[in-house]
């Protein structure tokens, strides 16, 4: 006998367990015996690390005070952020003139006003605004930031900067706002448009040179004063030099992997046994080797200061790094690309470039960025050369007379600063990666 | 147009098509043709030409870059009245390290004794931090895949804090903040729970020292013995299981063995094997071994920081292999501590191996930021010290960067020899 | 790559270079051209190189700095002081990075001759001690057996006191800083028994101490540490200089020229030793480079060393305490080994 019911009996609500917190709870959290006493000894460990850190860090904390005695004599037991923050000046710029700060400033806020239409959606040609963020903004930063006399060639340099600025601000807000490029909208300012793309040129040419030859008058009448490398320090150098590191470690790690892949045995031999021996070795021998060797290599009087020897350790060590980040990118491509642009007829440098480059950097930008995180990180290194980076401006506060033995406070607010970049950067580049590898359909 | 002469029936034809030359042959009414194309040399568009000539140019500018490299480097060297040369190292080096494996006597030992005690106390650390790090990062990558939402939330937790902070930080911190905290000599935290054999301080951290008798080597060449048996057992029994099915209790077996045969043998030659407790004698622990602060501070943070790495990387292995397997595992019955072992952690390992091998010579490799806390490692002492001492810069720093590299270059040798055995041939 | 490329990115690369390095040329005119005197210090330390509240350098290893820098400049403030750790500071000096280092360095022979600096002449003559807590009863440096001693790494300290060690058969075992606030920390906590380094230097960290009163400088002097300026080797004519402007101190007050009454000593002394040395008459300054009034400029600017070395080292406001009677640091006239060959 079978029983049939006319009508679908209706849906029950699901159980308790599988929608409410205490379900979720009971499944996730004790789901048995095993499971339960897990839960209940991470809750312990949770407890007792967060409440240590927040009476150590937060109740307990001396906020406000004029020396270490005094934050002692507060209350022994908590930290003594008031340290940090007299200190704050020096941790984020070093010894840079106080009144002279607006310089630097002005160079991170025109970095940002560079590279900001990277990310705009409707602004053309990305890739001459990134080369030209690579090769002209460190001039513009470089006498920003240390000042003095200006020969020629800086001043030429220093002009071509700025123009470029303006132009690349100009440029993407006409982009945002009317989705045209530069060129298109001088030429329409001209009532020419719709133009030969060479008339086009011809005009944004034009202007160019006229803006270069206005602001280079301009800027022959004033010239900043001199700060010394020697008070750049703090937050300021790390990213000076990281920033450096990275810039220049792409064309120089693209050329290495190049090498290593080339048919020519000497390229290859030479490219891979540069690449091994760099990263065989730690970055501090590497840093050694430039503070005692590269002065012996010089020819007799020439003085390298200690910045741009640290500089030039670093931009070879992570070079060799990115290298093989760029023959991992190289070796995704199928190789019918690489057929395909021979049978075109294009040459090597030619397929590089315009062929196998422009899909290769798409993937590699995730690990690119991940190299810069661990070189953000790595440059504390150059405090044991005696730099003087945030690591080296947070142990000097303990040696300072004020807060003399103030030793814990510093390292932990350098940790917490490091961990807030490192952790936001790394959250974009598994953004970027998401979204890069939603865009390829295969 | 080429032709050809001796044979009959001669043909010759001339295509064409990109001029060349037809050849047509016929020997002994058989006709064939071979079609060979022009031979043109043109010196300047020849691949092979080109190719020879670039190298010749990089070669060029490459030597003669090493070349002004070197000459200055010399003129340098001579202006400032410094020498080189090897000779050094037979020099007697007036310092002394504060912690070495082998025995150094300041004014006796040479800068080469120097560097071999650099040399060790590099590897020593290195291997620890290195079994240490990989221990605890497969625990907590295993944590990190648990389904107990806040057992990997804590693990996630510990991985995202230690990977995103720079470890000479958390080594400095480890060094200043926990290991010179520790109480003074007198009032040494003892760890063996008091009976005075594990002691605590901020001098170091003090364990007995074994010391050998006579007739200890008896008992090393049972436990020599016991192993190999061990694994002869060992293979017998898998063999036996293959072809029977029967399963043998190898591991009581195996542990019985390693327990008892050098058991018997130790006792049999009268318990050989004495201990030198530290004891504390006028301002130090005399006798026993001891670990120096800086020592520990390097150990603990190199172990925790690439243990976050390895959790990563065994937790990256793990999510690799295909979810199909666990499935399948399970529903032939086997329970999850079995599928994990048997089926799954198997193909992960050739997705874990390659970035482990990097993270142990990565960890190699930080481990010469002892510099910066004083614990003597090659970097500090050879590198450094000697340096400050001797002068000789080129052959310092190239002998240190040598020493990476060899040991750099071994270890990926050997790994990626284990890599291949363990790799999965592809379907 | 085509030649019109390889050669752009040559100047390219020469132009950017240049800006960065000096330019060739001796030290004296480097030093000339870029308008100050470089000089390398370590951590501050009381006495010899050290920051006041305001953040400027004092000490007697300053003091010649200063001298130089009057010598060259005739004004004692054109100078910029470095400070590198001890570890680093011949890499530095050899290497063209500073000019001068002052910085209670002792002078050696394997120094002098391995490490591409040369020393000059001492302008103070120490000897290496030890520093205990009094609670420990140790009264004597031979009852060190077995101890740990702290020492700062780089320094010709960490090898005497190795040298101590094997010859008394007290088997140390030293502990190793390259901060000596580190190293002075780790002593006042107790993770070592002693400290060892140059006397006048404990007397100044002693001074610094929480209980100044617990502690004390055991009697011994275990090695000789002549501590002088020195400088890059292969200029002779740099190593003139900075080694008359020591002399010149020194024989400035043999022949009672002080900052005082070095204008009227100038003006009116018939004491022809002080005529020339002051430029009145002959031409000593021409072999050195300098005006003709760089020896006043130094007594004016700085004074002679009795002056500095009662300012800083002896019984001066604030000054370590050290007493200059019956020392090396006296002068060869009554006893001591401060000694200026005749500026002549």
């Amino acid at each position: 006998m079978t029983i049939i019911k006319a009508s679908p009996t209706p849906a029950l609500p699901a159980p308790l367990s599988e929608t409410s917190v205490i379900g979720w709870m009971q499944k996730n959290l004790f789901s048995s015996v095993f499971n339960g006493l897990l839960t209940i000894a991470a809750l312990y460990i949770v407890y007792m690390v967060v409440k240590g850190m927040w009476v150590w860090g937060i109740a307990d904390a001396v906020w406000v005070a004029d020396s270490r005695r005094e934050c002692f004599s507060i209350n022994p037991d908590g930290a003594c952020w008031a340290g940090i923050f007299a200190w704050v000046d020096n941790i984020f710029y070093g010894r840079y003139p106080r009144e002279e700060l607006w310089r630097v400033n002005l160079g991170i806020l025109s970095l940002f006003i560079w590279m900001i239409p990277l990310w705009l959606p409707r602004v053309k040609a990305k890739i001459s605004i990134g080369l030209t963020t690579v090769f002209l903004y460190p001039f513009l930063a470089g006498y920003l930031f240390s000042g003095g006399d200006k020969g020629i060639f800086m001043q030429i340099m220093l002009t071509a900067a700025i123009v470029c600025l303006a132009g690349n601000t100009i440029h993407a807000t006409i982009g945002v706002f009317t989705g045209r490029s530069l060129p298109e909208f001088l030429s329409s300012l001209f009532g020419k448009k719709n133009v030969h793309e060479k008339t086009q040129r011809n005009i944004f040419l034009g202007i160019i040179a006229l803006s270069f030859v206005s602001i280079y008058v301009w800027q022959m009448s004033w010239s900043l004063g001199g700060v010394s490398w020697t008070k750049w320090g703090g937050l300021f150098l790390t990213f000076v030099v990281s920033g450096i590191g990275i810039a220049s470690a792409l064309p120089l790690g693209i050329i290495l992997a190049l090498g290593r892949r080339s048919k020519l045995q000497v390229a290859r031999v030479l490219c891979t046994s540069f690449i091994e021996l760099f990263r065989s070795v730690p970055l501090i021998t590497v840093l050694f080797m430039a503070t005692t060797m590269f002065p012996l290599f010089m020819p007799e009087g020439f003085v390298l200061n200690r910045l741009v020897q640290v500089i030039i350790a670093v931009c070879l060590f992570n070079a060799c790094y990115m290298a093989e980040t760029v023959r991992g990118g190289l070796q995704t491509i199928p190789r019918g690309q690489f057929e395909g642009a021979h049978t075109v007829g294009l040459g090597y440098w030619q397929t590089m470039g315009l062929v196998i480059m422009p899909q290769a950097l798409k993937h590699m930008i995730p690990n690119i960025v991940g190299n810069f995180i661990s070189l953000l990180k790595d440059t504390t290194l150059v405090s044991i050369i005696g730099l003087f980076d945030v690591l080296n401006m947070l142990r000097a506060i303990g040696k300072d007379r004020t807060w003399l033995g103030l030793h814990i406070e510093p390292l932990v607010f350098g940790a917490l600063l490091f961990f807030l970049l490192c952790f936001v950067m790394s959250k974009y580049s598994r953004h970027l990666e998401e979204k890069l590898s939603t865009n390829q359909n295969n | 147009m080429a032709t050809w002469f001796g044979t009959t029936n001669l043909r010759c034809k001339k295509s064409e098509y990109q001029g060349e030359n037809v050849v047509a042959v016929s020997d002994n009414n058989k006709e064939y043709v071979h079609i060979k194309p022009k031979e043109q040399f043109d010196f300047f568009h020849d691949k092979r030409v080109r190719s020879a000539f670039y190298q010749f140019l990089i070669a060029a500018a490459v030597a003669w870059f090493a070349w002004s490299l070197i000459g200055n480097t010399a003129q340098n060297l001579e202006s400032r009245g410094m020498h080189t040369g090897f000779g050094f190292l037979k020099v007697a080096a007036g310092f002394d390290s504060s912690f070495k494996l082998i025995s150094h006597e300041p004014g006796v030992g040479t800068y080469g004794r120097i560097f071999i005690i650099g040399a060790l106390n590099t590897l020593y650390i290195s291997a620890l931090a290195i079994i240490l790090s990989t221990m605890l990062g497969f625990f907590i990558g295993v944590l990190r895949l648990s389904s107990n939402w806040l057992v990997s939330k804590v693990a996630l937790a510990y991985v995202e804090i230690f990977r995103n902070t720079p470890i000479l930080i958390q080594i400095i911190f480890w060094y200043i903040g926990v290991f010179s905290l520790l109480p003074r000599v007198k009032n040494s935290i003892d760890l063996s729970f008091g009976t005075g054999n594990l002691l605590l301080n901020n001098r170091g951290f003090y364990i007995p020292w074994p010391i050998p008798g006579d007739l200890l080597w008896l008992s090393g060449v049972a436990i020599i013995i016991a192993v190999i048996a061990v694994v002869i057992l060992r293979r017998w029994a898998q063999n036996r299981q293959d072809k029977t099915g029967q399963i043998f209790p190898t591991f009581i077996v195996s542990a019985a063995l390693l327990i008892f045969l050098p058991g018997i043998v130790y006792f049999m030659t009268g318990m050989p094997l004495d201990w030198d407790i530290p004891k504390l004698e006028g301002f130090n622990f005399v006798g026993g071994a001891s670990l120096p602060p800086s020592f520990m501070a390097l150990l603990f943070a190199l172990t925790i920081y690439h243990a976050s790495y390895t959790a990563e990387m065994v937790r990256a292995g793990i999510l690799s292999v295909d979810k199909g397997q666990d499935e399948a595992a399970r529903s032939i019955g086997l329970r999850k501590k079995w599928a994990m072992s048997l089926v799954v952690i198997p193909q992960a390992m050739p997705a874990i191996i390659p970035p482990m091998i990097s993270n142990w010579m990565s960890t190699i490799k930080n481990s010469s930021l002892a510099i910066a806390i004083g614990y003597p490692d090659m970097v500090s002492l050879f590198m450094q010290t000697s340096l400050n001492q001797a002068g000789y810069a080129v052959e310092l720093v190239g002998m240190t960067m040598a020493f990476y590299m060899f040991v750099s270059l071994t270890i990926s040798w050997l790994l990626n020899i284990y890599n291949k055995r363990v790799q999965l041939v592809e379907r | 790559m085509k030649l019109s490329t390889l050669l752009t990115s040559v100047v390219a690369f020469a132009l950017i270079v240049a800006p960065i390095a000096a330019s060739a040329g001796k030290t004296l005119d480097t030093v000339k051209k870029r308008g100050h005197l470089r000089c390398q210090v370590s951590t501050p330390s009381g006495g010899f190189y050290n920051l006041d509240a305001d953040g400027n350098w004092y000490g007697l290893d300053i003091a010649v700095c200063e001298a130089v820098a009057a010598a060259v400049f005739g004004d004692k403030n054109k100078k910029e002081i470095q400070v590198v750790s001890t570890q680093q500071r011949y890499t530095a000096l050899a290497n063209g990075g500073s000019d001068l280092l002052c910085s209670t360095a002792t002078w050696t022979m394997s120094r002098d001759t391995q490490l591409g600096v040369d020393f000059l002449t001492p302008n103070f003559y120490d000897g290496q001690g030890f520093t205990v807590l009094k609670s420990s009863g140790i009264t004597s440096a031979l009852q060190l057996k077995g101890a740990k001693v702290c020492v700062t790494t780089g320094t010709s300290s960490e090898l005497n006191l190795a040298d101590f060690s094997r010859k008394n058969n007290l088997n140390i075992s030293a502990v190793a800083f390259e901060d000596w606030n580190v190293r002075d920390a780790t002593y006042l906590k107790g993770g070592c028994d002693a400290v060892t380094v140059d006397k006048s230097s404990l007397a100044a960290n002693i001074i610094s101490f929480p209980n100044p009163a617990d502690h004390m400088v055991l009697p011994e002097t275990i090695s000789k540490e002549p501590l002088g300026p020195a400088v890059r080797q292969g200029d002779s004519q740099w190593a003139d200089l900075v080694k008359w402007t020591v002399f010149a101190m020194i024989n400035a007050e043999e022949l009672g020229v002080t900052s005082a009454n070095v204008d009227d000593m100038r003006a009116n002394s018939k004491d022809v030793n002080v005529r020339r040395m002051l430029g009145v008459e002959g031409n000593l300054h021409e072999g050195l480079g300098l005006s003709k009034d760089w020896a006043y400029n130094i007594i004016k600017q700085v004074g002679n060393y009795g002056e500095n070395y009662e300012k800083y080292i002896g019984s001066g406001k604030g000054a370590l305490g050290i007493q200059r009677k019956g020392t090396l640091n006296e002068l060869w006239t009554k006893g001591g080994m401060m000694y200026s060959p005749p500026m002549r």
